[in-house]
């Protein structure tokens, strides 16, 4: 047999406890309230986007090249277009809920959603 | 290090390279930063369980520059999250073939390797990014490690089973 016990358990604890966290992430989505989106490009704060129904916005980052095309449509966000090499901030399609995000790495860009109505806690200090 | 062992490496850091050249081109089912197939630690492993952790570096190294070179990639993001991903998966795998090796199997070790090279990509990618919520992609990642990592290892497996029997890999068996 190929697989000694070291490796079915060390298996099982992966499986745990990566469904663990995506159960966590899944649980996490939250649709309450006003959403909004942060966008980021290398670290800095570009623009807050507020996502609510029949709200248009198209939001264009870097230049003739290099650039991504951001969608923000009816309560969704999502990059239209860019020339990035993966396209996974293109594929990633449209998001609605916090604290999904789209990421595109080649340009350092992040759309990060929030809820705009704070959550049941009082704060959080960082 | 002798003429054989400088051709023998070489041709590992060839194989790797254009590995890890071709695994970029390749569209993978979820678009998630970071997730790789890691055929190249492939040829890490093999350059372990052959010739050792030193080498293994180094062939990490070079297929690195080489296969970043091959897909237009070189010093961009990419390049640093590959770099990082390839020393620290290199290194975990190493520790494990030399300590905890009849515990675990190649496959295993190749597991390890695989879980190790994502979590070093996506905080790479969260540095760069300056956004810590990358981590929100790690169990994805961590789930993905598996099925890439039992097929590079199988794979290991398989290739030291049929390569030919000679001095210098009979040290390592």
């Amino acid at each position: 047999m190929l697989l000694t016990r070291a490796d079915k358990i060390l298996i099982g604890i992966l499986v745990i406890a990566s469904s663990g966290g995506i159960g966590l992430n899944m649980a996490a989505l939250s649709a309450a309230g006003q959403q909004e989106a942060h966008v980021y490009k290398e670290g800095k704060l570009i623009q807050t986007i507020p996502l609510r129904p029949g709200y248009h916005q198209e939001l264009r980052l870097g230049g003739a090249e290099r650039y991504n095309l951001i969608m923000a449509d009816n309560g969704r966000i999502r990059v239209a277009e860019a020339d990035c090499p993966d396209q996974i901030c293109v594929r990633t399609g449209w998001i609605g809920v916090a604290p999904q995000q789209i990421v595109c790495l080649p340009y350092r860009v992040v759309i990060k959603l929030e809820s705009s109505i704070a959550p049941d806690i009082d704060d959080i200090t960082k | 290090m002798d003429t054989r062992r400088v051709v023998i490496l070489g041709l590992f850091v060839a194989i790797a390279g254009v590995l890890h050249a071709v695994e970029s081109w390749l569209p993978l089912p979820i678009p998630i930063p970071g997730a790789k197939l890691g055929l190249a630690n492939i040829v890490s492993l093999l350059v372990i369980s052959i010739y050792g952790w030193r080498d293994a570096l180094l062939v990490a190294v070079l297929r690195v520059l080489l296969g970043s070179l091959l897909s237009g990639a070189l010093l961009g993001p990419a390049f640093a999250m590959s770099m990082c991903g390839a020393l620290i998966s290199a290194t975990g795998m190493a520790y494990a073939f030399y300590h905890w090796r009849p515990m675990f199997s190649l496959v295993g070790i190749s597991i390890i390797g695989a879980a190790l090279h994502n979590l070093a990509q996506i905080a790479v990618a969260a540095f760069l990014v300056a956004s810590p919520g990358l981590f929100w992609y790690l169990p994805y990642l961590l789930l993905f490690a598996l099925p890439t990592g039992l097929a590079t290892g199988l794979t290991t497996s398989f290739f030291l089973a049929k390569l030919p029997r000679n001095r210098e890999v009979e040290k390592f068996r």
